[in-house]
């Protein structure tokens, strides 16, 4: 499973050179999948929860993730109540990831698991499974047409679940720019489906690079939203392998 | 004026039958904008404290009005692979259901788990189907974690507890049709039972529609056969009928209008206005059997119809004018009341009261003058044996006045000492008779699941303060003392099952822990591998208001009062005083609104006899003429509600509005005593016998009448024990308002007549 905030970020892409032309909704699957992406990213990212009644809680984080994302560290930075908190995430793929969770007012690294796919990420409007880059072979991939979001010219992208394979979602129409290959907007619908969540993102060049600059999801049925805003974002830097360790949860490296 | 009706039926008989046939057929047409409204939530009044409460309560948290379903089979362990299977495929299907927020069960819920050094969030069922060894693993789960278990299983283990959170805003009479037709699917082979207030609510509106409405055809059947007994005559009864069923095409026509016109949700048809039919029915009746009545009379000694007619209206369109008048007057006052379907009510049952009038004072003389009467015809030549009784009997209340009279003012006396022993009792559970299913459904769940009350403590505080959660701890150790409440969950609980977790499930850490810090920490734990929704029923998105839900067994409206009460009192120490806590739930609005209906129909009773008198005054021309009027119907009041208490007729609002019956009806009865007892004292002074020929004239119409509206006894074959007790309390009325009438106020005009006519400027001898 990859697991990645860098690979939901983004919906995810880049590979084939740019506006190399795909004929079929599995060639442009396929393109968006062998784009290239860092070796490694350092971000600091704050999170907006708005609820239904539009109260808002935000989070401020520092997140460092490496070998396309299977492995990743976050901080907490703020609020207050949350300072301290750090999460180190190691995906495999031949066995369950393993995710920890340093709670400094217990002083003790707890290991944590979440088998739902459906299970909200920190409480947000993303969950795992959108936080998980579409495998290409589970789904099926058909062009719907052409539309212009933003002002960006986009292909509209049908992705629906192969038979036999489990999803949360029944299909997702995905907005992807002709020029960047690149995930505009991205609309996901539930198992009766009527349109669950939508998520809109932007990006900016970097190094040759596509990187997220915010990501904002809305659970159109419950009525709360996410906003993701990245800064400070730094990317192929060598990150060394062994940051990704229980030990360096208990305190952040300057 | 009274000309210009005279004329109108004995001049142009065909002309006006066809012209207010016509005027009621255009109001009828209203009828296609008829909206029947069983959402008894649209009919509560927004503005009582503990319904501003519970809204914000539901701003905050969602709906809290939860009902509960109850499925298994007695004896047979309910954690079983098929009953489990059928609770995830029905469980999935009512989540589907649009006006259902949330279905807790065990299908829906997550479990909390410590596995290997994992703290692990998923479901407590996480397929359809179990096999034995997941089934024993749940077992055991639900044996450890005992809120958990009390909240979904029965208490032998034998049912499936299901509750069903609906959306804020749900029609719940629109939800429990749907969720009735989702459980007839899945749950044949179960036994199933309901319960919650929101259940309640969403299903009796309708239940009770249908009842009344056939027992008011059943009570309409009654009143006919009593009338033809009577009248002893088919085209007289036939004619009564015809007015009944015009007045109330115009009112229910009248209501359509009203709808369309103004778009107001107070003209919506719903449960409260169940007895408008009837009134408006009782009193049509009433206007029809005085003039039928009069006419005969009048025939006798006329012969001709078009003369009797006359002479019978002569007589009657005052008093039934003032009737009319004084009933309108009397429901108007229901403006005022604080349930916004009820000033729909008076508006629109005044509308046909004042149709019922025209219609008696026009078509019905029309009719009687078209049809061509055998004036040797026994029901025309001859009195009926009824009537000749009711002579008799009014012969024998004249010659003992003092006798009446003190035995009247002992009745009143003891209504009034009644009055003090009144209880007011809203648990709908006593709605039904014991062998009712749906009280038996309730019964059951109250004696072996959580119950089908919920009560709500809105706690405003810090709720990541360990002392603010400890205190919420002890406030609901203290709410489950009591014997009614099952279990109280709040986010304390969770943060206590979070706590074991993180120390690797040792139960002496199901505490809640000693700092903020640590109380922090434990929610953003949650947050990485819950649902961030699971606590939005418990507790705010800034956590700063809290909510403990208790859920209870059905307790009386007077143990709701007491469990405030002592409530209260718990919250008064000085730990508690911080807290800023607020006690709501649907049970405290319906504590509240049932007040408030009794006490506004009081206020509306005082209101009505009080207008009432001042019209009476005004048209007879003086203020003590007003004050007999009411005599009647005050006392008639007064016994009734005396009476209920005596005999234990609990006080709710259904019970409380057929004093509008009393009123309506009891008044008529005094005006066409006086009126027709002012008439022979300006046509025979104090010669002759006065009271004698009035209680001639006006007695027999007056019992018909009772006699007839008596009919509507039917409604103690209800299923619903409201509307048996409004079915004996009418016929009570009926004898009540008649008799006080024919006695209370024939001796009080007997005994003052001297300086009634002194007042009327009639010659008194000496």
């Amino acid at each position: 499973m990859k697991l990645t905030i860098k690979t939901v970020l983004i919906g995810l892409l880049i590979a084939l050179p740019l506006g190399i032309f795909a004929e079929t909704g599995f060639e442009l699957a396929k393109a968006m999948e062998d784009k290239i992406s860092p070796k490694d990213m350092k971000s600091n990212m704050t999170m907006t929860l708005t609820n239904k009644q539009g109260k808002t809680r935000e989070s401020t984080i520092r997140s460092i993730s490496a070998d396309d994302s299977r492995k990743q560290i976050i901080w907490f930075l703020a609020p207050a109540d949350d300072k301290g908190v750090a999460f180190l995430k190691i995906e495999h793929a031949d066995k369950d990831d393993e995710m920890r969770l340093w709670l400094p007012a217990f002083k003790k690294v707890r290991r944590i698991s979440s088998k739902k796919k459906a299970d909200s990420f920190m409480g947000s409007d993303l969950s795992y499974e959108d936080m998980t880059s579409r495998e290409l072979d589970e789904y099926t991939y058909e062009i719907l047409g052409e539309k212009v979001v933003d002002g960006i010219e986009c292909h509209i992208l049908e992705s629906t679940p192969k038979a036999g394979v489990t999803r949360t979602y029944k299909r997702f129409i995905t907005y992807v720019s002709k020029a960047d290959l690149v995930s505009i907007l991205d609309e996901a619908f539930d198992t009766r489906d009527k349109l669950l969540k939508r998520r809109v993102m932007k990006f900016r060049k970097d190094k040759g690079y596509d990187l997220p600059t915010e990501i904002f999801v809305e659970n159109v049925q419950k009525g709360s939203n996410t906003r993701l805003v990245f800064s400070d974002q730094e990317v192929d830097t060598g990150v060394k392998a062994n940051l990704f360790q229980e030990k360096n949860l208990k305190r952040m490296p300057k | 004026m009274k000309q210009w009706f005279i004329s109108q039926s004995v001049d142009h008989p065909k002309r006006s039958i066809i012209i207010t046939v016509l005027i009621t057929l255009l109001m009828g047409s209203g009828l296609q904008h008829f909206v029947v409204e069983d959402d008894f939530m649209k009919m509560l009044p927004q503005d009582i404290e503990s319904m501003v409460a519970l809204n914000e309560l539901k701003d905050e948290f969602g709906s809290t009005d939860l009902m509960f379903l109850g499925f298994g089979k007695r004896g047979v362990d309910v954690l079983n692979a098929k009953s489990l299977a059928t609770l995830w495929d029905l469980s999935h299907e009512l989540e589907d259901i649009e006006m259902v927020d949330e279905i807790m069960c065990i299908s829906t819920s997550d479990k909390m788990e410590s596995i290997d050094g994992f703290l692990e969030v998923s479901a407590l069922q996480e397929y359809r189907d179990l096999d034995e060894e997941e089934i024993d693993a749940l077992r055991s789960y639900l044996n450890d974690n005992s809120k958990i278990k009390t909240r979904n299983l029965g208490e032998k283990g034998d049912y499936f507890n299901v509750i069903i959170r609906p959306v804020v805003d749900a029609k719940n009479d629109v939800l429990v049709g749907e969720m009735e037709r989702v459980v007839a699917t899945h749950l044949g082979d179960y036994d199933v039972h309901w319960g919650g207030q929101a259940y309640l609510t969403g299903a009796l509106p309708a239940l009770i529609r249908n009842d009344v409405m056939g027992l008011m055809r059943t009570g309409l059947i009654g009143m006919l056969l009593i009338l033809l007994f009577s009248l002893r005559n088919i085209s007289a009864v036939g004619t009564i009928l015809a007015t009944i069923i015009l007045s109330m095409a115009f009112m229910m026509g009248f209501n359509g209008w009203m709808i369309y016109l103004t778009g107001s949700d107070k003209f919506l048809f719903g449960v409260l206005n169940t007895s408008m039919p009837i009134i408006l029915l009782t009193i049509a009746n009433s206007y029809g059997v005085h003039v039928i009545t009069k006419f005969f009379r009048k025939m006798r000694t006329n012969k001709d119809p078009k003369a009797a007619v006359e002479a019978s209206l002569n007589s009657l369109s005052l008093p039934i004018f003032l009737t009319a008048l004084t009933t309108v007057a009397a429901f108007l006052c229901m403006v005022f009341a604080p349930l916004e379907p009820l000033i729909g009510y008076g508006f629109s049952i005044s509308a046909g009261i004042l149709w019922a009038w025209i219609l008696s004072t026009i078509f019905l003389p029309s009719v009687l003058v078209l049809k061509k009467w055998n004036p040797d015809a026994a029901a025309v030549s001859h009195p009926s044996h009824f009537e000749r009784f009711v002579i008799a009997f009014g012969e024998h209340v004249i010659k003992r006045p003092k006798t009446v009279l003190i035995s009247g003012a002992i009745v009143v006396i003891i209504g009034i000492f009644g009055i003090f022993q009144l209880n007011i009792e809203v648990n709908m559970k006593a709605f039904f008779k014991p062998d009712n299913p749906i009280r038996q459904s309730l019964e059951f769940m109250d004696s072996e699941m959580t119950g089908s009350m919920d009560l709500q403590l809105l706690i405003n505080a810090d709720l990541k303060d360990p002392e603010v959660l400890t205190q919420i701890g002890s406030i609901q150790e203290f709410m489950e003392k009591h014997k009614s409440v099952t279990l109280s969950i709040s986010i304390a609980d969770v943060i206590k099952q979070m706590h074991r977790m993180v120390n690797d499930d040792d139960p002496a850490f199901e505490t809640i822990p000693d700092s903020r810090d640590k109380v922090n920490n434990l929610f953003t734990m949650y947050s990485m591998s819950g649902d961030p929704d699971d606590f939005s029923s418990l507790v705010d998105y800034e956590y700063e208001k809290g909510l403990a839900t208790s859920m209870m067994r059905s307790i009386s409206t007077s143990e709701i009062v007491v469990l405030v009460d002592e409530i209260e009192v718990f919250l008064q120490q000085d730990e508690y005083k911080d807290l800023n806590i607020t006690i709501t739930g649907l049970l405290i609005v319906f504590r509240d609104l049932v007040a408030l209906i009794i006490r506004s129909s009081f206020i509306s009773i005082f209101a009505s006899i009080i207008i009432i008198a001042l019209i009476a005054a005004y048209f007879f021309k003086h203020w003590l003429w007003g004050l007999l009027a009411v005599v009647p119907l005050s006392a008639a009041v007064i016994l009734n509600f005396g009476l209920m208490g005596i005999f234990g007729v609990d006080l709710n609002h259904v019970t409380a509005l057929l004093s509008a019956i009393i009123i309506g009806v009891g008044v008529d009865f005094a005006i066409h005593y006086i009126s027709q007892f002012r008439t022979h004292l300006h046509n025979h002074g104090l010669d002759g016998n006065l009271s004698r020929e009035t209680m001639q004239d006006v007695g027999f119409p007056v019992i018909l009448d009772a006699a007839s509206n008596m009919a509507f006894g039917a409604l103690l074959f209800s299923m619903f024990i409201p509307m048996i007790h409004m079915g004996g309390l009418m016929v009570f009325a009926m004898v009540s308002t008649s008799t006080a009438t024919l006695t209370l106020l024939a001796i009080l005009l007997e005994l003052s007549k001297k300086h009634l006519a002194r007042i009327e400027g009639i010659a008194v001898p000496e």
